[in-house]
């Protein structure tokens, strides 16, 4: 390694945390930064760069969160990230220290990712965490013993009570982590003569490390592409079978830890583990499903009930804010761009705060109590024929809330495939923002009656439209199933941690850092093409524009009553909106649209609420220029129904274009926001191209068969 | 016999990790050969399997149990 060159005073030393996964980690990581964290990229690879400062008796240090991990062994992207940072592959991420955290009740397997980070000649200390939960199961760690064995600081905590956090901060503080030479000898499993070249093209002094790179080197998407072609003659002229190796250097140094678990880890008795007992109860076949569908409704009910307070009232917010600032501010493009442009754009991104903390909450929740493991277990048999994973369930259910905490929460999948599929299925589960389109177009066309004494028909329509979203969701993942290849093997291999209460700071925290992802990096985009749809909207050929205005402010001068006025202006914002670029592009659309029983104004809806789909039902009542409160549907519904085709006779919002269109905000990707998201999510406009234009045509085809046959 | 034809609460000695591009993950994992697994649960319709190894309680699909030669205790 390297020696230091930068000195504390003038850059924050940097301490890199790593764990195998429910190890506490993250709970330690948070104790140690609080809010103060910052979540970025790695380039090449989706998963989260979490960095955050501690302050510590006037000094400042780098907390940098790898991901978790079993093993330097690079399978999944987290362990790539791992694997590039620990071998100080990058100049810009490479830590000063290294702080590994253990579960106490895990010793071998901590020790065996413990063991190659000492071979990588890193500075390095070691947490045993969850101490407490050692001594209930009445094991015994000789701390003396295991560090005579490796060599590295051992400090003992338990991180959920907070206690031992002083003595992390203390020890971060003396900097008091060691280098150990080596646990394994690389010349056991591999010939180190082969490994000369390698240190001097890559300029290290460690045999493990160039080892390493030589056998993973070539999956590094980080690493320069003539680097990896380098490495990659290197092995071909070797002639060596590093695949038989590493198997070599896994059996060896396991061999080793168990010599040590043999001194180190005294067992008094053997006993029980409780959660075998609540698993037999939540893994039941029958149960076990009942409770995870009681638990989801429980969990939509909070937000539907939690979450449109709050959503109401950034919408009255943002909506008073847009028309104060165009009664305060001269009457101009600027203002107008201000009040009708960006105020609602950043209205339309604050909006979905809510929903999002308050699923993300209840995810924490889950996965901190341990159950989440639990639910992936139940689900992996339901979701692979379909191409997904058991952990697919969870995006797909919080699909059923918002689309967009559900395609962020897919990361975790690491299977590249299976993400893809969740990712691109996710959003044709029936969201909360299709909820008011489906009941203004239920409302016109299906009867408010009761039929065999109970079953309401409005509501049979409303779950057939959810399922129709769910059968959308399974036939286009067999689909995708067919279609995409991957090299990568489907796995499940989880770990079912014991169950404990959760951790509220953790929740909050999450909380928190899951919206501020939200609106920092899907802002941008929903805010960019908000602006384009009002430029679209307010602009149009400047002639006849001019005359819509001119004739309205002639009229309201002659007009003798406010409500005469209101109806002026009315019509004329209904005119405006027809001769825009929007209102061209509406009656251009009407060609393709006409078979799906849809006039050249539904058209207008159409595209403006590709911002998002409740604003269809905003747009509805500005072009049928329906006057007062646009949230009352039964204004709107009175209206709608009669408006008569002026070439047929015939209501417009017949049963077929109002079933047509219900089935086509089913499937179409109306919703700016997911869009941006999944842009974020694939790091690429490739992904949220394909989904908008594959869920477009499912769109179009499904609701122009329920026109044809319903007409 | 493989880890996947363990009948629920069984235990077994595992023998050997069966070559496979999973092998890896598996031992590193703790499945090792000398380990005592025993199965607590099972998954409808043939779905994962929760083995007990040790302190901790780890699913995987059949496929992923069969890598795993195992002599009954």
């Amino acid at each position: 390694m390297p020696e230091q060159t930068q000195s504390p005073l003038v850059k924050p030393l940097k301490i890199a945390i790593i764990g195998n996964p429910n190890v506490g980690k993250s709970t330690i990581f948070n104790q140690l930064t609080g809010l103060s964290q910052k979540i970025g990229n790695y380039p090449g690879v989706t998963v989260d760069k979490k960095i955050g400062m501690m302050n510590y008796q006037g000094s400042t240090y780098e907390i940098i969160d790898l991901p978790g991990t079993y093993s330097l062994y690079p399978n999944s992207e987290d362990e790539i990230i791992a694997h590039r940072v620990l071998n100080q592959l990058s100049e810009v991420e490479r830590p000063d220290y290294v702080l590994m955290v253990i579960d106490s009740l895990q010793l071998s397997r901590g020790m065996f990712l413990a063991s190659q980070l000492i071979d990588l000649g890193l500075n390095l200390a070691l947490v045993l965490n969850m101490s407490d939960l050692a001594e209930k199961h009445d094991l015994e760690i000789k701390g003396f013993e295991l560090f005579k064995a490796l060599g590295v600081p051992i400090l003992n905590t338990d991180a959920r009570g907070s206690k031992g956090l002083e003595q992390i901060r203390e020890l971060i503080h003396q900097k008091n982590f060691s280098k150990k030479n080596q646990f394994l000898q690389v010349d056991d499993f591999i010939d180190t003569s082969l490994l000369q070249d390698i240190k001097e093209k890559f300029d290290l002094s460690n045999d493990y490390q160039a080892y390493q790179i030589l056998r993973f080197g070539l999956k590094d998407k980080g690493l320069p592409l003539e680097k990896r072609q380098w490495v990659k003659n290197k092995i071909d002229s070797l002639n060596i079978n590093l695949e038989s190796a590493q198997l070599e250097e896994t059996k060896l140094r396991y061999r080793r830890i168990t010599e040590i678990i043999e001194k180190v880890l005294v067992k008094k008795e053997d006993r029980k583990e409780s959660s075998s007992t609540i698993d037999k109860i939540i893994l039941h076949p029958v149960f076990g499903y009942l409770l995870f569908a009681s638990i989801l409704l429980v969990i939509f009910q909070a937000i539907f009930a939690w979450a449109t307070v709050p959503m109401d009232l950034i919408d009255g917010v943002f909506a008073d804010l847009g028309t104060w600032v165009s009664t305060v501010l001269p009457e101009g493009v600027l203002t107008s761009l201000l009040a009708e442009g960006i105020i609602p754009g950043i209205g339309g991104i604050v909006i979905f705060i809510p929903q999002i903390a308050l699923l993300f909450g209840f995810l924490a929740i889950l996965e901190d109590t341990g159950y989440m493991s639990r639910v992936v277990f139940l689900m992996d048999r339901w979701m692979r024929p379909f191409g997904l994973h058991g952990k697919s369930i969870v995006p797909l259910v919080s699909g059923v809330a918002c689309a967009i905490p559900g395609v962020m929460a897919a990361r975790n999948i690491g299977n590249w495939k299976e993400k893809i599929i969740t990712i691109m299925v996710t959003p044709l589960m029936s969201c909360s923002a299709r909820l008011p389109v489906y009941i203004i177009l239920i409302g016109l066309v299906v009867p408010n009656e009761t039929v065999l004494g109970f079953i309401n028909l409005q509501a049979v329509a409303l779950l057939s439209l959810y399922l129709l979203g769910v059968i959308g969701v399974l036939f286009t993942a067999f689909g995708l199933k067919s279609i995409l290849k991957t090299d990568e093997k489907s796995f499940l291999m989880v770990e079912l941690p014991s169950y404990r209460t959760p951790r509220w700071k953790d929740v909050i925290i999450t909380m928190y850092n899951k919206s501020k992802t939200f609106v920092t990096e899907a802002g941008k985009v929903i805010l960019a093409i908000s602006i384009i749809l009002w430029v679209l909207g307010t602009y149009g050929p400047p002639e006849k524009m001019e005359e819509i205005r001119a004739e309205r402010d002639q009229k309201i001068e002659l007009a003798s009553s406010e409500v005469d006025i209101e109806e002026i202006r009315a019509e004329a914002s209904s005119d405006l909106l027809e001769n825009s670029f929007i209102g061209i592009m509406g009656r251009a659309i009407e060609p393709a649209i006409r078979p799906l029983g849809y006039d050249w104004k539904i058209g207008i809806a159409l595209i403006t609420s590709f911002a998002a789909r409740e604003v269809f039902v905003s747009t509805i009542a500005t072009i049928y220029s329906i006057g007062g409160d646009p949230e009352d549907d039964s204004t709107i519904r009175e209206k709608l129904n009669a408006q008569i085709n002026p070439v047929t006779g015939d209501k417009v919002f017949n049963k077929a274009t109002a079933f047509s269109l219900m089935v086509f905000y089913v499937f179409a990707m109306q919703c700016m926001s997911t869009l941006a998201i999944v842009y974020r999510e694939t790091k690429g406009w490739k992904w949220p191209l394909i989904q908008t234009v594959y869920m477009t045509a499912l769109a179009y085809v499904s609701a122009l068969i329920t026109y044809q046959i319903l007409s | 016999m493989t880890a996947d034809q363990l009948p629920i609460s069984k235990s077994a000695v595992i023998k050997d990790v069966l070559d496979s591009p999973l092998k890896i993950n598996l031992m590193e994992l703790g499945f090792l050969p000398g380990k005592k697994i025993t199965l607590q649960h099972v998954a409808p319709l043939n779905g994962p399997m929760a083995f007990r190894l040790e302190e901790s309680t780890l699913a995987l699909r059949k496929a992923e149990a069969a890598l795993l030669d195992i002599q009954l205790l």
